[in-house]
């Protein structure tokens, strides 16, 4: 299982948590979209690339 | 089709609309399981406690996590308590999470949209 | 119907990040990959935004739709005032947000 964790702010301990739990055993990767101007087309092909993605607040 | 797991997480008190959201999937013959995070209720109203009634006639469940659920709430409407690590440990059998919305806001309401 | 290897999947919930799902969008489009929308509750305001019309210019008619029933809880005339860039019969309920479960193999919420 591959899974994408996206951030559209700064996770909170919550999210850090949870991201922990599903991310445990597995090819994990992620992709901050608030930080400086993002790469739509890097972000695209890691969905892509990726089996599930969640895209936290 | 599929019948598939998914999980709406409610942050943000204005958010809770996520359980009608999840309504909507059951009633597409998904397993919707809406989760109202850190006690930001919704207003009991006839029609939200029907949703979550609903809900759970299609198998799916209302949860509360990291506040305890309310227990004066109307008939055939449960909120079940879940604490964060099962929530994370049951999410990683979900083929779909939903984080809802916006986030938890940093300070309580005013007056003008408290109630 | 299997769901579609090369369609991205969009459930747009917050009303505040039409740049990163128009982004979003044209990035799809840009890769070969089909996109399929839908907007429901307070994120109907975005389609006051001249970014929505230009999303909407990506999808097929039937990949973009918004949620009806939040349009007018929000106070917006669902037959008088259907958004730029979209017509009638793509002011819809739940249900679209579960045909993008189905048809799409890949899937953000924004």
């Amino acid at each position: 299982m591959k899974i994408l964790q996206v951030y559209k702010s700064e996770p909170t301990e919550d999210v850090k948590k949870l991201v922990e739990i599903l991310n445990r055993d597995r090819n994990a990767d992620e992709f901050r979209l608030y930080i400086g101007e993002p790469n739509y087309d890097t972000l695209v092909q890691k969905i892509f690339a990726n089996d599930k993605t969640v895209c936290w607040w | 089709m599929e019948s598939l797991k998914v999980y709406i997480l409610i942050a943000n008190r204005v958010y809770n609309d996520g359980i009608r959201s999840g309504l909507g999937l059951a009633v597409e013959n998904h397993y919707a399981f809406p989760v109202i995070m850190n006690g930001e209720f919704p207003r009991f109203s006839n029609y939200m406690s029907e949703n979550i009634a609903w809900i759970a006639d299609m198998e799916g469940k209302v949860f509360s996590c990291g506040a305890e659920a309310p227990t004066d709430l109307p008939e055939g409407t449960e909120i079940a308590n879940i604490s964060l690590e099962e929530l994370g440990e049951r999410m990683r059998e979900a083929d779909f999470i939903i984080p809802y919305g916006l986030p938890k806001q940093s300070h309580e309401p005013p007056a003008a949209c408290s109630e | 119907m299997a769901a579609d290897p090369n369609k991205l999947g969009i459930f747009v919930t917050s009303p505040q990040h039409m740049r990163h799902i128009l982004g979003i969008a044209k990035a799809a489009v840009r890769a070969g990959k089909k996109v399929m929308v839908f907007f429901t509750f307070k994120s109907i305001h975005l389609t006051k935004s001249p970014l929505f019309y230009e999303l909407a210019q990506l999808c097929a008619v039937e990949d973009i739709a918004i949620c009806a029933d939040s349009y007018i809880c929000e106070g917006f005339d669902n037959v008088n005032d259907v958004p730029r860039g979209l017509i009638d019969k793509q002011m819809r309920t739940q249900a679209f947000h579960g045909a993008i479960l189905d048809e799409c193999a890949k899937y953000i919420v924004m």
